[in-house]
C-alpha cells in the first residue's frame, strides 16, 4: 500500500473532509445543546467558510485522488479534482451560504426550530453528496453520491410538516427519485458488464479500442441519463419538479433549484466528456466517440424541456409552481449549451449557471418574504403589492427581468453567450427555437409584474415591511445581477479558465 | 486423547445437563408472582393468539427501521475485518472512524428518545380556541404514540 | 445443464421488468417501493454475475455490497416518509395523494 498516494488523495478532497467533519459536529452540537439551537447556524457557517477557502484553492491545485493503480494499471482515480469541478463546488457553496440566511429568515423553518440540528445536518449531507457528484469519475462513487444527495433531500422536502403538502412533496420526490436512481444503477451494471470497469476513463479507453454492441450501450447510456435527467429535472423526468417545489419549504425549494441542479450538470458534463470524448479539436469542439449519439439526444431533450417548461408555466397561479416550471425551462437552455459539445458551449453553461444562481435565489427570497407576511404564494394575492411595498416590488421586477434574459441584467449576458455558442456551432434552427421560447417566457414573468403594479386589488393589500438585514441581503443579491449585466468580463474569464476538465 | 467428535459430544452433554439445571436453580431463586400476561407465551408484547390482521403499535416500525439500518451497515465491516491487517495502522483507523460514526448515530437515536418505549401522553386537540390552520399541527401531535 | 452468464442476465432482466411494472401499475406506495427494491436487486445480480463470469476481479461484488447498504438506507427513509404520509392522509395510495395537482 502506497501511503504517499493516500496522503495526496486525502489532501485533494479537503473540502469534502471539512464538510463531513462539520456534519458530525452539527449532530454532536445538536445532541449536547438540546435546548438552545441558536449555535447551529453559526457552526454551519464556519464549516462553509473553511470549505469555500479549500474549494478556491482547488481551482489551481488539481489532480486525481484514489487511483487503484494495482488493479488496472491506470493512473486516473475515482475522484478528479479540477477547475471545472471547483467552479460547480463554488456555485454550491455560494448557494449554501445564501441558504443559511434563507433558513434564518424563513418562518417555515423557524416554526420547526427544535429540529434545526437535523435540518443543517441533512443540508451538509446534501452538500457532501453534491461535492462528490461534481468531481467523481467513477460510476459507483457517482451512484453513492447521488443517493447521499437524494436521501437527504427527500427528508428535507418534507421537513416542516406544518401542512399536508410537505409530506406529499416528500413522497413524490422519493418515488420519482428512487425510480430514476434504480434505472441509473441498472445502466451502470450494464456498463460494468460491457467494459469490466466503472472508472469513466477506463470506459473511455475501452470504448475507443473495442467493438461493442451499440444497441446495448445506447440502452445503458439512456438509463444513466435518466438518473442525471431527474436531478436536473429535464423532460421526461421532470414530473416531480412542480409538486416538490410547491410543497417543500421555500428555502429548500430554492436550494434544489440551484445547487442540486448544478451538481447534476457537473455530473452530466463530466460523464460525457470523460467517458465518450477522445480529444478537443483546435476550435474547442469535442471529438466524441461514435458509439452513442449524445448530440441528438441532448438537443431533443433540451428542446422538449424548455418548450414544455415554458408552455406549462403560462397557466400557473402559484408563484412557486411557476418558478418550478421556469427552472425546468432554464435547465433546457443550459442543456442546449451542453449539447453543443464544445468548450465554447461549456463556457456558456458555466456563465449562465453563475448568473442563474443569483437571479433565481433572489426571486425565491422575495417570494419567501411575502409568504412570511401574507401566508400566500398565489399570484393573484400579489395585486397592488408594487405600491404597498415598492422595494420588494422593484427588486422582484429586476429578478424577473433577469430571468427573462433582457438587458441590462446578467440574465441577458448568460443567454447571449449561449446563443453565440449555438450559432457558432451552426445550430441555427435550435437557436431560433430557443429564442421563441424566450419570448414565451416573457409572458408569464411579466404577468407577475402586471399583478404587482397594474391590477387593482379587490381586498386591501397587506404592506410587507422589510427589516434592514433583509434589505441589505436583497441588495447583495441584486448587485451581481445588475453589475455583471454591464461588466461581465471577469466572470467570462473565470469561466474560460474553469472549463478545463482533467483526463484527456 | 479425545477425537474431534468426542469434544463435540462433551459439549452436547454439557448443554443437556446445563439447561435443566439452570431452569431448576432459577425456580428456587426467583420471586413467583404470576399474572395473566406473564403466563402467556412470549410474543414480543403482542397477543399470541387471534387474528394476525390487527393494528399493532407504531413503535415497532421505528425499532425495525433502526435495526434495519444498523444491521446492514455492519455488512461493510466484514470485508474490512478480513483485510485490515494488510493496510496496517491506516486500515485499522478507517474501521475505527466508521464505527465512531455508527456510534454517533446510535447516540443520536438514544438521546432523541427513539429507543424509549414509553413516550409522553398525547395532547388531545383543543378545537374551541384555536384557528383551523393550527389544528393540523395539533392533530399530528396527538397521533404520535 | 451448465448455469452461464445468460441465465443470470435473464433472471436480472425479468426482475428489472417486474420492478418497473410494479412501479407503473401499483397504487399502494409500499408496493411501489417494493418495485424499486426489485430494480436495485436486478442490478445487483448483474454486478455479481458479470464479476464472476467476466473475470473482472472482485469489484462487482464490492459494488453489490454498497448497493445493498444504499438500498437499506433508502428503504428506511422511504418507510419513514410513507409512515408520515399515513399519519397525514390516512392512506398510502399514490394516486389519492394529489393535493398539489392543479
Amino acid at each position: 500500500m502506497n501511503y504517499e498516494n493516500l496522503y495526496s488523495s486525502l489532501s485533494l478532497i479537503q473540502p469534502e473532509i471539512t464538510i463531513s467533519v462539520f456534519l458530525l459536529l452539527i449532530v454532536v452540537a445538536d445532541l449536547i445543546f438540546d435546548k438552545n439551537k441558536a449555535l447551529i447556524p453559526f457552526l454551519a457557517l464556519a464549516g462553509l467558510i473553511i470549505a469555500s477557502v479549500q474549494v478556491i484553492l482547488q481551482v489551481t491545485n488539481t489532480g486525481y485522488a484514489f487511483p487503484f493503480s494495482d488493479v488496472y494499471l491506470s493512473r486516473k482515480g475515482m475522484v478528479t479534482v479540477d477547475a471545472f469541478g471547483a467552479f460547480f463546488k463554488l456555485i454550491i457553496i455560494i448557494s449554501s451560504f445564501i441558504l443559511v440566511y434563507f433558513s434564518y429568515v424563513s418562518d417555515e423553518i423557524k416554526k420547526s426550530e427544535k429540529n434545526l440540528g437535523e435540518y443543517y445536518a441533512l443540508i451538509f449531507g446534501m452538500i457532501l453528496g453534491m461535492f462528490f457528484l461534481s468531481s467523481a469519475s467513477d460510476l459507483i462513487l457517482i451512484y453513492v453520491a447521488l443517493e447521499l444527495l437524494s436521501l437527504s433531500s427527500y427528508v428535507l422536502a418534507g421537513f416542516s410538516k406544518l401542512r399536508t403538502r410537505n409530506s406529499e412533496a416528500s413522497l413524490k420526490y422519493l418515488i420519482y427519485g428512487a425510480t430514476s436512481s434504480g434505472l441509473m444503477l441498472f445502466g451502470i451494471s450494464i456498463f460494468y458488464g460491457l467494459s469490466g470497469t466503472t472508472n469513466l476513463y477506463e470506459i473511455n479507453t475501452f470504448l475507443a479500442s473495442h467493438q461493442i454492441n451499440h444497441l446495448t450501450l445506447s440502452f445503458a447510456s439512456i438509463l444513466i441519463f435518466a438518473g442525471i435527467g431527474y436531478k436536473i429535472s429535464s423532460v421526461p423526468f421532470h414530473f416531480w419538479t412542480p409538486d416538490v417545489y410547491e410543497g417543500a419549504p421555500i428555502s429548500i425549494t430554492a436550494y434544489l433549484s440551484v445547487a442540486s441542479k448544478a451538481a447534476g450538470f457537473a455530473l452530466l458534463v463530466r460523464f460525457i466528456k470523460s467517458a465518450f470524448v477522445t480529444s478537443d479539436d483546435s476550435l474547442g469542439y469535442w471529438e466524441i466517440l461514435s458509439v452513442f449519439d449524445w448530440h441528438s439526444l441532448l438537443i431533443l431533450v433540451s428542446i422538449l424541456t424548455m418548450t414544455l417548461g415554458n408552455l406549462t408555466a403560462l397557466w400557473q397561479n402559484n408563484i412557486k409552481r411557476m418558478l418550478a416550471y421556469s427552472s425546468i425551462a432554464h435547465a433546457g437552455y443550459m442543456l442546449l449549451g451542453v449539447a453543443v459539445l464544445s468548450n465554447q458551449g461549456l463556457v456558456a453553461v458555466l456563465i449562465y449557471f453563475f448568473f442563474y444562481l443569483f437571479m433565481n435565489l433572489g426571486a425565491f427570497f422575495i417570494v419567501m418574504l411575502i409568504a412570511n407576511k401574507t401566508g400566500s404564494e398565489e399570484i393573484d394575492d400579489y395585486n397592488g403589492l408594487g405600491y404597498t411595498s415598492p422595494f420588494l416590488g422593484v427588486a422582484l421586477t429586476l429578478f424577473m427581468v433577469a430571468l427573462i434574459g433582457l438587458p441590462p441584467t446578467a440574465g441577458f449576458i448568460g443567454k447571449l453567450y449561449l446563443f453565440i455558442a449555438l450559432v457558432d456551432a451552426q445550430m441555427i434552427t435550435v437557436a431560433i427555437i430557443a429564442l421563441l421560447n424566450t419570448v414565451i417566457a416573457l409572458y408569464y414573468y411579466i404577468r407577475v409584474l402586471k399583478h404587482m403594479f397594474l391590477t387593482k386589488s379587490t381586498v386591501e393589500t397587506q404592506t410587507v415591511s422589510v427589516i434592514r438585514p433583509n434589505i441589505i441581503f436583497i441588495i447583495f443579491m441584486l448587485a451581481p445581477v445588475l453589475i455583471f449585466g454591464v461588466y461581465f468580463g471577469p466572470v467570462v474569464d473565470f469561466a474560460k479558465r474553469c472549463v478545463q476538465i482533467l483526463g484527456l | 486423547m479425545l477425537t474431534e467428535f468426542g469434544k463435540i459430544f462433551i459439549f452436547i452433554l454439557l448443554a443437556v445437563v446445563f439447561v435443566p439445571l439452570i431452569v431448576y436453580v432459577a425456580k428456587f431463586i426467583r420471586p413467583a408472582r404470576p399474572t395473566k400476561e406473564k403466563l402467556k407465551i412470549y410474543e414480543c408484547g403482542e397477543n399470541p393468539e387471534g387474528s394476525p390482521w390487527i393494528k399493532f403499535n407504531i413503535r415497532f416500525y421505528v425499532i425495525a427501521l433502526i435495526f434495519l439500518i444498523f444491521d446492514v451497515e455492519v455488512v461493510l465491516l466484514f470485508p474490512w475485518a478480513l483485510t485490515y491487517q494488510d493496510f496496517g495502522f491506516y486500515g485499522f483507523m478507517v474501521g475505527i472512524i466508521f464505527l465512531l460514526i455508527l456510534g454517533l448515530g446510535m447516540a443520536y437515536e438514544w438521546r432523541k428518545g427513539d429507543l424509549e418505549w414509553e413516550r409522553p401522553k398525547p395532547i388531545p386537540p383543543i378545537l374551541d380556541d384555536e384557528p383551523p390552520a393550527e389544528n393540523e399541527e395539533l392533530k399530528e401531535e396527538s397521533l404520535t404514540i | 445443464m451448465q448455469v452461464e452468464l445468460t441465465h443470470f442476465l435473464v433472471v436480472s432482466t425479468l426482475l428489472f421488468s417486474m420492478g418497473v411494472f410494479a412501479i407503473v401499475t401499483r397504487k399502494n406506495a409500499i408496493l411501489v417501493l417494493m418495485g424499486i427494491e426489485l430494480m436495485l436487486n436486478a442490478a445487483n445480480i448483474n454486478f455479481v454475475a458479470f464479476s464472476k463470469f467476466g473475470g473482472f476481479g472482485l469489484s462487482g461484488q464490492v459494488i453489490a455490497l454498497f448497493v445493498i447498504i444504499l438500498a437499506a438506507a433508502e428503504a428506511a427513509i422511504a418507510l419513514a416518509i410513507v409512515l408520515n404520509i399515513y399519519k397525514t392522509f390516512s392512506n398510502v395510495n399514490v394516486d389519492e395523494i394529489n393535493n398539489l395537482k392543479e
